[in-house]
C-alpha cells in the first residue's frame, strides 16, 4: 500500500480490569517488550464495552481496535464476557455489512497470568495492522446516485379493501359501545387516527397506505392518557407486542388487539414476510386474506444480494446513504422498540454520539441504532419508510435479524416463550474470532 | 426579446459551470421513487423533465445542515478561537421551484434582523438561483394559498418557462441572474411561454393565511392542538425538509486539546429543543410542539417580519410519516372553523 512508509498503526485497546488490564502489568513487570502502538483502556468489564466506543476509536484514526477480557469461566462479575461475545458475535455482522473492515477489530481473551499472551496478541495485531496499512474509513468516496443498490419496492396492489375496512369499523364500535376500550387506535384517510366514540369508527380506514406499525403509540403518554387501548395490527406489527411485552413496556391483558390478516401492502417487507396472519390477537380480521407463506427467495434475499459487493463497494453505499442523513431522527420515532425516555444520541454529558449530521456523526448514529435494535427490531420496517432522506435502513436491520437468527436461532417478536436474544447468554456461543 | 435555451442546450450550459469549477445543485434522482436537490457531479444527472417536487429544500446550500463556525484550541493558557477557512464556491442552483426560491429572501430576513449572519449571507451572496417555473402541482402543493403561484419569481435570480417543444424561454431577473447568464435584467418580459406559465392556475386555494393567524390568536389553550397531535411521532423530518425553517442548536465538537464550535439545524418537534437545563420543558407534550409549528408560521413571524413563514411547497406533508404536516392540519382547522 503507498504512503504507508513509517506508519506506525494506531491501536486503541478496550481491556477488562481484571484480567487484561492484569496481563499488560504483568508483561510490564515482567519486562516483556510489546509496541507502543497500543493505547489501553482500562473498563471495569468487557460487558460494559459499548460498541459506540469502538466506533469513536475508529472516529478519531484508530487502525485497529482490540477488546480484551477475562477467559469464559473467569469473569469477575460471573457473566459479563459472556453478554460481550454475544454482543461482538451482532456487531461484527453488522459492521460487516456495512464495510467496515473486520480484520480490524479483535476480541482476545487474556488472564491476569497471561503476560507473555499479552505481548504477543499486541505484537501480531501491530504487525498484521501495519501490514494493512493505514485505516481511514471516513474518507471513503461516496457512491454516486444509481449505483446503489436501493430496494426497488413491487408496485401497490390493487385490492379491494372494503370487506376488512367494514369489518375493522364493526369491530371498533362494538369494543368502543362495549366499554372495553376507551380509544381505538387505527388507520385513518391520511394516517393514524385515534378514535373514542363509536360513532367515529366510521373513519377506520383499510387500504395499502396502512403502513405505520400504530404500537409505536401505545407507550405515548398522550395516548395512555385516554385511557385503556384497542390496536390495529398486521402481522409484521404484531410482533412488536410480543417484544415489548417481553421487555415489561405494555401489559397484554390491559390492551385490545385487532389483528388484521394482510396480504402484503406492495412494500419490500412484504415480499419477504411469513407472518401476513397475527398469531396473538383477540380478533382477526379477515375477509380475504389468504394464509401467510414463506417467502420464495428468503427472508434476507435482498441483504445476501447486497452481501454480493465486495467490502469496498458497501462502504461506498453507506457512505453515500448516510451522507443524506440528517439526523431528523425519524427513524427513532416511528420505531415501536425506540422507547428510551432519553435517547443514546439524546445524552450530551458526556456527548456519546455527535449530534451533528456530518459523516462521522451519522455512522455513529446509525451503527448504534441498528445494535440497539439487535434482537429486538421485528422487521416492520417503518424506520426505512420514515426516512425522508431514503436510507435503506432495512438492510442493517436485516443484517441483525439474520445474524440473531442464524447465530442463535432468534426471531424477534416470534414466540413469547423464548428469552430475548441480547440479555441472555449460553456456554456454547461460537468464538472462533476470538483469540 | 425574451432569450430562448434548448433543453440540451441548457444541459451543456450546466457542464459547462461545473467544468469551470462552480459547484451546482438540481434536482437529482437519488434511488427509485426518491428526488432530492443535490450537487451535481455531472450535466446528466439533472433531472428537469416532467413536474417533481424534490423531498428536500435548496434551503441547505445557504444553511448548511451542518456547519463549523470556527475554531477553538486549549492549552496551558487558556482558550484561543481560530477563524476556520471560509471559501465559498461560487453556487448555481439549477431547476429549483418557485416555492423554493421564495424561501431565500424570507430567510434573509431572519438571517439579518439582529445581527448580519455572515455565514448565512456569504453562501446568498454566492449563489445563483436559476427557477423553472411549474408545470403541475400535486394534492399536496398550496403554494396558492400562501400568495406565491406556479410562475411566481421571488428569490428567483432567472426564471424559465417551458415552451413546450424542448426548449425554455429564459428571463433574468436580476443582475446576478443576468450576469451567470449573459443577458439583460427583464423585469416584465415579453415572452409568450412565460405569459403563459404565468396564466398556470396552480393548485386551489385552499386558505386564508390571515384566517390562520386569527385562529390561533383565539386558541392557544384550545384541545384542538392535544387531539391532533396524537399522531405525531416527534420527528424533524417536517423542519428538516421545509424551505424556511431555520432553527439551528450550537455544539462543540473536539476533545481536551481542542476542537470546533459547529451550528446543526434543530427542530421545535423534538422534546428536547426546548428542555432546560433545570429539566423544565415549557413545551412538554406534543401538543404544545405541533402547535409552535404553525404559530411561528402563520403568527409569530408575520407579525416580527410582516410576512408568513411558509412557501406551500408541502413538503412537510410530504415527508411526515403518520400523514401531518401544514396543509392537514391548517385543513383541519378550517374544517372545524368552517373558514
Amino acid at each position: 500500500m503507498s504512503g504507508t512508509i513509517g506508519f506506525e498503526p494506531k491501536i486503541v485497546a478496550f481491556v477488562c480490569n481484571w484480567c487484561t488490564y492484569l496481563g499488560a502489568d504483568l508483561a510490564g513487570t515482567a519486562r516483556l517488550e510489546y509496541p507502543a502502538n497500543v493505547r489501553i483502556i482500562r473498563l471495569p468489564c468487557t460487558g460494559r464495552i459499548d460498541t459506540n466506543l469502538v466506533v469513536k476509536a475508529l472516529e478519531i484514526g484508530a487502525d485497529a481496535v482490540l477488546v480484551s477480557g477475562c477467559h469464559p469461566g473467569d469473569c469477575h462479575y460471573s457473566a459479563g464476557n459472556y453478554h460481550a461475545r454475544r454482543r461482538w458475535m451482532l456487531f461484527r455482522d453488522l459492521l460487516e455489512v456495512v464495510g467496515f473492515d473486520t480484520r480490524r477489530l479483535h476480541f482476545t481473551w487474556i488472564s491476569a497470568a497471561e503476560g507473555r499472551k499479552f505481548q504477543q496478541v499486541i505484537m501480531e495485531i501491530t504487525e498484521q495492522t501495519r501490514a494493512l496499512g493505514p485505516y481511514r474509513p471516513y474518507e471513503t468516496e461516496p457512491a454516486q446516485p444509481g449505483a446503489s443498490a436501493g430496494t426497488i419496492h413491487p408496485p401497490a396492489l390493487a385490492r379491494d379493501f372494503a370487506g376488512v375496512r367494514q369489518e375493522l369499523r364493526a369491530a371498533a364500535r362494538r369494543l368502543l359501545e362495549e366499554g372495553k376500550v376507551k380509544v381505538v387506535i387505527g388507520y385513518g384517510a391520511s394516517g393514524p387516527v385515534f378514535i373514542t366514540r363509536p360513532e367515529d369508527s366510521e373513519h377506520l380506514e383499510w387500504n395499502e397506505g396502512c403502513l405505520a406499525n400504530l404500537t409505536v403509540y401505545l407507550k405515548r403518554p398522550e395516548v395512555r392518557a385516554l385511557g385503556a387501548a384497542a390496536v390495529v395490527v398486521k402481522g409484521c406489527d404484531e410482533r412488536a407486542l410480543v417484544v415489548l411485552e417481553k421487555e415489561s413496556q405494555i401489559r397484554r391483558e390491559e390492551l385490545q388487539v385487532i389483528g388484521v390478516a394482510c396480504e402484503g401492502l406492495g412494500q419490500a417487507k412484504c415480499a419477504a414476510c411469513d407472518t401476513h396472519v397475527p398469531r396473538f390477537a383477540d380478533q382477526i380480521i379477515s375477509s380475504t386474506a389468504a394464509q401467510g407463506e414463506a417467502p420464495a427467495d428468503g427472508r434476507y434475499a435482498d441483504l445476501e444480494r447486497f452481501l454480493e459487493k465486495p467490502r469496498e463497494e458497501r462502504l461506498a453505499y453507506w457512505t453515500a446513504e448516510f451522507d443524506r442523513c440528517l439526523k431528523c431522527y425519524a427513524c427513532r420515532q416511528v420505531c415501536p422498540m425506540c422507547y428510551c425516555e432519553k435517547c443514546l444520541a439524546d445524552k450530551n454529558r458526556p456527548q456519546a454520539i455527535d449530534s451533528s449530521p456530518h459523516r462521522k456523526g451519522n455512522f455513529a448514529w446509525h451503527l448504534s441504532r441498528a445494535i440497539h435494535l439487535a434482537g429486538r427490531c421485528v422487521g416492520c420496517d417503518e424506520c426505512t419508510r420514515a426516512c425522508p432522506a431514503g436510507i435503506d435502513l432495512r438492510l442493517l436491520n436485516l443484517a441483525l435479524a439474520r445474524a440473531a437468527e442464524t447465530q442463535f436461532g432468534y426471531r424477534a417478536g416470534m414466540d413469547p416463550a423464548v428469552e430475548p436474544v441480547v440479555g441472555v447468554y449460553s456456554l456454547q456461543d461460537k468464538e472462533e474470532f476470538i483469540q | 426579446m425574451s432569450q430562448r435555451i434548448s433543453k440540451d442546450d441548457l444541459r451543456k450550459r450546466t457542464g459547462a459551470w461545473i467544468a469551470n469549477g462552480k459547484t451546482v445543485a438540481g434536482p437529482v434522482q437519488v434511488k427509485p421513487g426518491l428526488v432530492l436537490y443535490a450537487q451535481l457531479q455531472s450535466p446528466e444527472v439533472l433531472l428537469v423533465d416532467g413536474w417533481i417536487r424534490p423531498g428536500n429544500s435548496i434551503k441547505e446550500f445557504v444553511f448548511p445542515r451542518h456547519e463549523a463556525l470556527y475554531g477553538y484550541a486549549i492549552d496551558g493558557a487558556g482558550i484561543t478561537l481560530h477563524d476556520l477557512p471560509a471559501e465559498i464556491p461560487e453556487q448555481i442552483i439549477i431547476g429549483a421551484h418557485p416555492c423554493d426560491a421564495a424561501a431565500l429572501p424570507i430567510l434573509d430576513k431572519l438571517f439579518n434582523w439582529d445581527y448580519p449572519d455572515d455565514f448565512f449571507n456569504r453562501r446568498r451572496e454566492a449563489t445563483t438561483v436559476i427557477t423553472i417555473a411549474c408545470a403541475g402541482h400535486d394534492e399536496q402543493c398550496f403554494c396558492t394559498s400562501v400568495g406565491l403561484g406556479p410562475a411566481a419569481e421571488r428569490g428567483s435570480d432567472v426564471m424559465l418557462a417551458d415552451c413546450g417543444d424542448g426548449s425554455y424561454e429564459v428571463r433574468c431577473l436580476t443582475e446576478k441572474g443576468a450576469v451567470l447568464w449573459g443577458g439583460t435584467v427583464e423585469p416584465a418580459g415579453d415572452g409568450a411561454a412565460q405569459a403563459a406559465a404565468k396564466s398556470v392556475a396552480g393548485p386551489e386555494r385552499r386558505f386564508e393565511p390571515s384566517d390562520v393567524a386569527e385562529f390561533a390568536k383565539e386558541h392557544f389553550e384550545d384541545p384542538f392542538w392535544r387531539e391532533h397531535a396524537l399522531a405525531c411521532v416527534g420527528c424533524g423530518a417536517c423542519a428538516y425538509t421545509c424551505p424556511v425553517c431555520h432553527c439551528f442548536d450550537i455544539v462543540d465538537e473536539g476533545n481536551s486539546h481542542g476542537g470546533v464550535r459547529a451550528r446543526n439545524w434543530d427542530a421545535c418537534q423534538f422534546a428536547m429543543f426546548t428542555l432546560h437545563a433545570s429539566g423544565h420543558n415549557p413545551r412538554p407534550a406534543q401538543g404544545a410542539r405541533q402547535r409552535q409549528r404553525i404559530y411561528h408560521k402563520f403568527l409569530m413571524y408575520p407579525e416580527k417580519f410582516g410576512e408568513i413563514l411558509c412557501t406551500g411547497c408541502g413538503n412537510c406533508a410530504r415527508n411526515c410519516p403518520v400523514g401531518l404536516g401544514v396543509l392537514p392540519v391548517i385543513s383541519e382547522i378550517c374544517h372545524a372553523e368552517s373558514i
